[in-house]
């Protein structure tokens, strides 16, 4: 009853299944891990943009660069672009690069930035990554080592293709055993934990340590030890997206970030594949009925692929909100069963890895040792979600757009107090690590500083600029003007990829 | 065959130039030229050895990578296994072009059937959007230049050498791990016994005219041949 644990059950496939067996394989050698995944179901692609915490991933499950971009379709993706947001005029738009600022006090950095580089965005001012972003270029040269680049960088990808990447590579090189069969019951432990789960086709399946990763359904969190759910709709109020692939001819430049446009009563989602974009718009149901985004969303794809064929587009509901706890007895959610929110910073894909990072470096020994690390990884991941939740409300607590929507996004009823309280502060303060105390905050307080300042937000006055402060952002344009020399398209860069693998994305071919 | 081209921003405006490394980019050789301004540079990584190019009187200096033509010890597959790299395999595809004559300042010529011309979109840029020579284009022109100066100013170095017989024909054994042998002939290095005896009269006129620290450090470079050696029998062992 408390022994070692020793076997791992995985319920689910998808990105959150696959990259937990890989994750907890590679890790843990020792264990057995069995994943086990309903056939013929499909996976939700859940959103197609990563962190750069995925290179770090990556690597340490084993696969390499040049692989996981040919095999996902996948560009690189250097931070998020986000237009409208403030006003809705033509010229409203912003950066969030992933290269932070230089290494210093932000005061200092914001004083250099009114004295000596006013003419610039703020994002502009404090990182080349801007500049980089502007050209369609690459974060790399193919010849720089794995998953290293001359700025930081994540990944946008095909999601059901990572999935099968991550599937093969379990399976094949890390000794997953993959149990293709319907999770049909569950056998309580009686010690407020899971002992067993029933299969359709091969019985009952013991574990140790059960890995809920069943999506929405929350087959093991939700339905069998009925973990409460904390909506957080109130919050952030979109619900509904519709979202479409959209085939890209032979060529054509590929987008260094994901870009956010804002409309009447949510926001577009574009994110450049080599061989497609995907591209969708989130809304609020109270303020735009599924026709009229269905309106936004045509227009928006026949403004930016005006020879873009007539494409199919999915509806999708969602609860905005996650579990009250992640790891229930012998149980973890990890993905959508331990919550869902909106795709704006691309939060769903690190927070599984945050989840099997947490979990792995802190892997139960034995069931005697679970509640304590339950009672940390939920206190964790509650820290983390709330984090999630302000962060993204403040992409729109400091809008100025004027329309029902947006007001409402603006309620203070229903801005979290935490953030409420920040905002006082950063009147007289620029964010900081005073704001975001934990040694892996989610978001950093340079994130934020991208937002608040992106947005127009005045910076506290009355600081001076150091010398420091000067001769770093001065190096960012020069460091900028040597990237923007040095560094490849991302198309060069990814056709030349695909044209060594041998194989190219299916493109929609020229008129 | 080569194609020498003087560099032009309107022409050249989308030439991409690569700078990885490999011998198929034509890193793989045994030596390359170096000048007397950049031995202090170079002695802390490569032997600095003299050789007299068959057919032509005057000497050259070669930073040392292996003990066989085609032999670059410091070619690690895609890597540069070294901390610096010679301006003149640095500068590569550039060269310094002079009108006919060879007089008058010299100008960034290209050679546009190197290996290091880039196709299809990778590699660094020469130009901006702008038609702006990008930072990489000025560090080239600057090593360029300090190449093209130390080259010319190498004359009077070897003519000094001569004068005072300073250079002594050195052969070199290479006795290898597995048993077998290496020979490097073909080369000279500072004879250092002349160079002791040498008054104090001729050290200081060496001195004002600017030899006197390059000879040490070609002296001092030979230490790097050990170095070197190992690395053969590093390769060697490893098959």
């Amino acid at each position: 009853m408390n022994g070692m644990v020793g076997r791992v059950v995985i319920v689910g496939g998808g990105t959150a299944g696959w990259l937990s067996a890989c994750s907890l394989a590679a890790a843990r050698p020792d264990l057995s891990v069995t994943l086990i995944e309903a056939p013929d179901i499909p996976t939700i692609g859940v959103g197609e943009g990563t962190w750069p915490t995925m290179r770090a991933t990556l690597a340490s499950i084993g696969i390499g660069e040049a692989e996981f971009l040919a095999a996902c379709d996948a560009s690189f993706k250097q931070g998020s672009r986000f237009d409208g947001w403030v006003d809705g005029a033509p010229n409203d738009r912003y950066f969030h690069p992933f290269t932070s600022p230089p290494g210093m006090p932000a005061h200092a950095l914001l004083a250099a930035w009114r004295d000596d580089a006013s003419e610039l965005p703020f994002a502009a001012a404090m990182t080349p990554q801007v500049h980089v972003c502007e050209r369609d270029l690459a974060p790399r040269q193919r010849a720089m080592p794995d998953y290293q680049g001359a700025a930081n960088y994540a990944y946008h990808l095909d999601a059901g293709k990572f999935a099968a990447l991550l599937a093969r590579h379990a399976v094949q090189r890390l000794g997953v055993n993959h149990l293709a069969d319907h999770v049909v019951d569950v056998r309580a432990d009686g010690q407020g934990g899971i002992a067993a789960v029933v299969t359709r086709e091969n019985g009952e399946i013991a574990a140790d340590l059960f890995l809920d990763c069943t999506g929405h359904a929350a087959l093991l969190i939700g339905r069998h030890l009925d973990v409460e759910w904390i909506d957080r709709g109130d919050v952030l109020i979109n619900d509904r997206a519709l979202a479409a692939q959209v085939p890209v001819l032979r060529g054509s430049p590929i987008a260094s970030q994901t870009v956010a446009t804002a409309h009447a009563a949510g926001w577009i989602w574009d994110i450049g594949l080599p061989a497609r974009r995907g591209i969708g718009c989130v809304y609020a149901s109270r303020f735009m009925d599924d026709e009229a985004a269905e309106t936004v969303l045509r227009s928006y794809i026949a403004t930016a692929l005006p020879d873009a064929p007539d494409v199919p587009i999915r509806k999708l509901s969602f609860p905005t909100g996650h579990r009250a706890r992640f790891w229930q007895g012998n149980c973890v959610a990890v993905g959508l069963s331990a919550g869902f929110i909106e795709p704006l910073e691309s939060s769903a894909i690190v927070l599984i890895e945050l989840s099997l990072r947490a979990l792995t470096e802190n892997f139960p020994a034995s069931r005697v040792a679970m509640p304590i690390h339950a009672g940390r990884f939920n206190a964790l991941f509650r820290y983390r979600w709330d984090r999630v939740v302000e962060f993204l409300k403040l992409h729109y607590v400091l809008s100025r757009r004027d329309e029902p929507y947006w007001r409402a996004q603006r309620d203070p009823a229903h801005v979290p107090q935490g953030l409420a309280d920040m905002l006082a502060l950063w009147r007289d303060q620029p964010p900081s690590t005073w704001d975001f105390p934990q040694a892996e905050e989610i978001f950093s307080a340079e994130s934020h500083q991208y937002i608040l300042y992106g947005m127009g937000h005045p910076a506290p006055d009355g600081q001076a600029a150091t010398e420091r402060a000067r001769a770093a952002l001065a190096a960012n344009g020069q460091r900028a003007r040597t990237l923007a020399a040095a560094l490849p398209t991302n198309r060069a860069y990814l056709d030349a990829l695909l044209a060594e693998g041998g194989a190219g994305p299916a493109h929609m071919e020229g008129h | 065959m080569t194609s020498h081209a003087p560099l032009d921003k309107n022409v050249h405006r989308d030439l991409r130039v690569r700078t990885d490394v490999g011998a198929a980019l034509g890193d793989a050789v045994m030596a390359t030229l170096t000048v007397p301004s950049e031995f202090r540079s170079v002695q802390g990584h490569f032997p600095i050895l003299f050789r007299r190019e068959p057919g032509q009187g005057d000497f050259m200096a070669l930073a040392l990578f292996g003990f066989e033509n085609g032999e670059n010890l410091m070619l690690d597959g895609d890597r540069w296994d070294a901390r610096y790299r010679p301006w003149s395999l640095a500068i590569q595809p550039f060269l310094v072009g002079r009108p006919a004559g060879g007089e008058g300042p010299g100008q960034v010529h290209i050679d546009l059937d190197h290996p290091r011309i880039a196709q299809g979109g990778e590699g660094v840029r020469l130009f901006d959007e702008d038609g702006m020579a990008t930072p990489f284009l000025d560090a080239i022109a600057e090593r360029l230049g300090a190449l093209d100066e130390g080259y010319r100013a190498s004359g009077e170095f070897f003519a000094a050498l001569r004068d005072h017989d300073l250079l002594e024909p050195f052969t070199l054994e290479v006795p290898l791990t597995d048993g077998s042998k290496h020979s490097l002939v073909g080369f000279h290095i500072i004879d250092e016994a002349k160079l002791a005896a040498l008054g104090a009269d001729t050290l200081g006129k060496l001195h004002a005219a600017g030899h006197l620290m390059p000879i040490f450090m070609a002296l001092a470079s030979l230490s790097q041949i050990s170095a070197l050696v190992e690395r053969k029998n590093r390769r060697t062992r490893g098959g």
